[in-house]
């Protein structure tokens, strides 16, 4: 066995979402956060499109099927969703973060909860 | 049939957003009364000819997408589809009662039915990731900086928890093949061992522990809840609801592992800690929102303890729980909303002579404090009498009412509102329609308690006889309870100093997160020692 065979897309894929947590679990900064959620979903991305896959197998649309290997279609159709999720949330996590900068001027997560602000 | 439960409130919320106007919260009320019948015409019908399965597109069942409505989820409909009556007629004259803000809280009931309903993992997973986002957006709904800063450690948390959650999806669909909940626990029995669904295990519960908010990942729940500016009909959904179905999906996932892993005593004890750092911490807060907010955690403490005794009289006891929690935790945040918007602060040693002031307000905080701290004839009496049947063991008799004294402690002091002198003069002038949605939540926790018996039967089919004896045994403890309370409340928890100290710890996000991974660490561990 080669070395190079260990690199599949699901080792990858785990080895993506742990960097991303990593990430979320040093830096403080809000912009940085954002993008080490980005990493993480494409490491769960990576993994499900790669789930089971043989060499050689192909995509089951538009071909003659008998006596072929054909991919799952339905790890990618669900990842087709979880992209345009994430999608959705980066924008609305960077939209909440340029609001937030823009009236408070607040690039990073705070020590501790504004404690005075809740005195009505 | 299903699909109506989830679809027509968004559609409800779109129609009233687009008209906006007056005609407008009449629709939504017609429609919401009409939703509630609609939604206990099929609870009967589930009552009647048991589990109802709802497959898209007419494929065989297993491989569909599918919403399956059994006793506990239809259950959790009605209980849904009822409350939501009442928070639209608290808000019917409050300012921000508009068209945006129909349109969001409509669409989060729509999203919790479909996560109540939902039988397909993926689905659940999409009904999670949308109710996070609108959830955010309700709470920094007033575009207040400390709002929007708890909105933002909200939404990052659980969209992180909800990642952990399609990680587990997808090795369990690497191993079955399979996303429907059903058809995967027909297939666990398959397995040569639980080897194999460990990792996808400690994934999902981490996204579940999170959404459930037990120990250490509470953190962000407090923020959320009881964050200074969000509406108070927000909080009530979130406190009331929303966080069931964080308790719900636990359910689903254990019964859907039941074949091949057995947890319980892990998250009894889980749940012990929650309930217990639950009431600590909110000894040492003045705000009387943080207050209710960390004693939510400590009741989904005792809602897990409850799950996870493996006895069948306490596991509906603790759904039970799940219901009653709903009424008395709204009923407080509705009340408190008027409190704090009458006396103009939010610090309990502040508000005094709620009595004099505000009666009916008084006489519902009251019929719910009773409520929570489980006073005879009431509905928390009912839940808890039979969560402490569940065991024969006295060290957890014990535990449980060490439980009990730290709820009586933290409502003491909250109760401390109520008498006194009054402020000003006369009665304050409050909003007709938010006083008769609260006060008949309020008399809601009585009527639950009295008929206590009946209601279990009928809405679990589950037959539970309450012992006389016991039960006056169990009210003369607490009688005794508080007088403990009492004196612990002016012993102690009056003159601040460690406790206080303790109330104000908290995570950092990065701390939040930290704890996340360590929790899943633990979990993963845990399970490879015992199996």
């Amino acid at each position: 066995m080669k070395p190079l065979d260990f690199i599949t897309g699901e080792i990858v894929g785990i080895l993506l979402f742990f960097i991303g947590l990593y990430g979320l679990m040093t830096k403080k900064t809000i912009v940085k956060t954002i993008m080490s959620m980005s990493i993480m979903e494409s490491g769960i991305f990576l993994f499900y499109i790669t789930i089971n896959y043989t060499s050689g197998s192909v995509p089951p649309i538009g071909q003659d099927l008998s006596g072929v290997n054909y991919v799952d279609p339905v790890p990618s159709a669900l990842m087709i969703t979880a992209i345009v999720i994430g999608i959705g949330v980066t924008a609305i996590g960077l939209t909440m973060f340029m609001h937030y900068k823009q009236k408070h001027g607040i690039t990073h997560w705070s020590r501790n909860r504004n404690q005075t602000g809740s005195e009505h | 049939m299903l699909g109506l439960l989830v679809l027509t409130p968004i559609l409800a919320g779109v129609i009233a957003y687009l008209l906006d106007n007056r005609a407008s919260k009449l629709i939504l009320y017609i429609f919401q009364f009409l939703y509630a019948g609609l939604a206990f015409f099929i609870f009967l019908n589930v009552k009647e000819n048991g589990p109802i399965v709802w497959n898209v597109g007419g494929y065989t069942d297993g491989l569909a997408l599918s919403l399956y409505a059994d006793a506990i989820s239809i259950f959790m409909v009605l209980m849904t589809a009822v409350f939501y009556i009442a928070f639209l007629i608290y808000a019917t004259r409050e300012t921000y009662f508009k068209g945006r803000f129909y349109f969001l809280f409509m669409t989060l009931q729509g999203l919790m039915m479909g996560l109540f309903l939902s039988s397909d993992l993926f689905n659940i997973f999409v009904f999670l990731e949308v109710s996070t986002v609108v959830v955010a957006i309700l709470i920094m709904y007033n575009k207040e900086k400390q709002a929007i800063y708890d909105g933002m450690i909200y939404f990052f948390v659980n969209v992180i928890g909800t990642a952990f959650l399609l990680f587990g999806i997808g090795m369990l669909y690497r191993t079955f093949g399979l996303l429907d909940i059903r058809a995967i626990k027909e297939s666990m029995t398959l397995l040569d061992g639980p080897r194999a669904v460990v990792l996808p295990y400690g994934m999902m519960m981490v996204t579940v522990s999170l959404k459930t908010a037990v120990t250490p990942l509470f953190s962000w729940l407090p923020k959320a809840h009881g964050t200074p500016s969000a509406p108070p009909v927000v909080s009530a959904v979130l406190s009331g609801l929303y966080i069931k179905s964080g308790v719900y999906m636990f359910i689903r996932f254990n019964d859907m592992f039941s074949p091949v892993i057995d947890m319980h005593v892990f998250f009894f004890w889980i749940g012990f800690f929650t309930s217990l750092v639950g009431f600590i911490m909110a000894l040492g807060q003045k705000d009387i929102k943080l207050i209710l907010a960390y004693h939510t955690v400590s009741q989904i403490g005792l809602i897990m303890m409850g799950l996870n005794m493996a006895s069948e009289i306490a596991f509906w006891g603790a759904v039970y729980h799940i219901f009653n929690h709903a009424i008395f935790k709204s009923t407080l945040f509705l009340t408190a909303g008027m409190i704090y918007d009458e006396y103009g602060t939010r610090n309990v040693y502040k508000i005094r002579g709620l009595f004099k002031r505000m009666p009916w307000v008084a006489v519902a905080t009251t019929f719910a404090i009773l409520g929570i701290t489980g006073a005879p004839f009431f509905n928390g009496s009912i839940s808890k009498y039979m969560i402490a049947h569940g065991t024969y063991d006295y060290g957890v008799t014990l535990l449980l009412n060490i439980i009990n004294l730290g709820t009586m402690m933290s409502f003491i002091k909250y109760s401390t509102m109520l008498f006194g002198n009054n402020p000003k003069e006369g009665h304050a002038k409050t909003d007709r329609f938010a006083l008769v949605a609260s006060v008949s939540m309020g008399i809601a926790s009585f009527f639950t308690g009295i008929f206590g018996e009946a209601l279990t039967q009928f809405l679990f089919n589950y037959e539970v006889h309450v012992n006389v004896e016991e039960y006056i045994q169990k009210g003369m403890v607490y009688v005794l309870m508080i007088v403990a309370g009492i004196a612990f409340y002016h012993g102690i928890v009056k003159h601040g100093g460690l406790i206080t100290r303790i109330g104000h710890l908290e995570l950092t996000f990065n701390g939040i997160i930290t704890a996340m991974a360590g929790y899943f660490i633990v979990i993963v561990t845990y399970l490879s020692l015992i199996i």
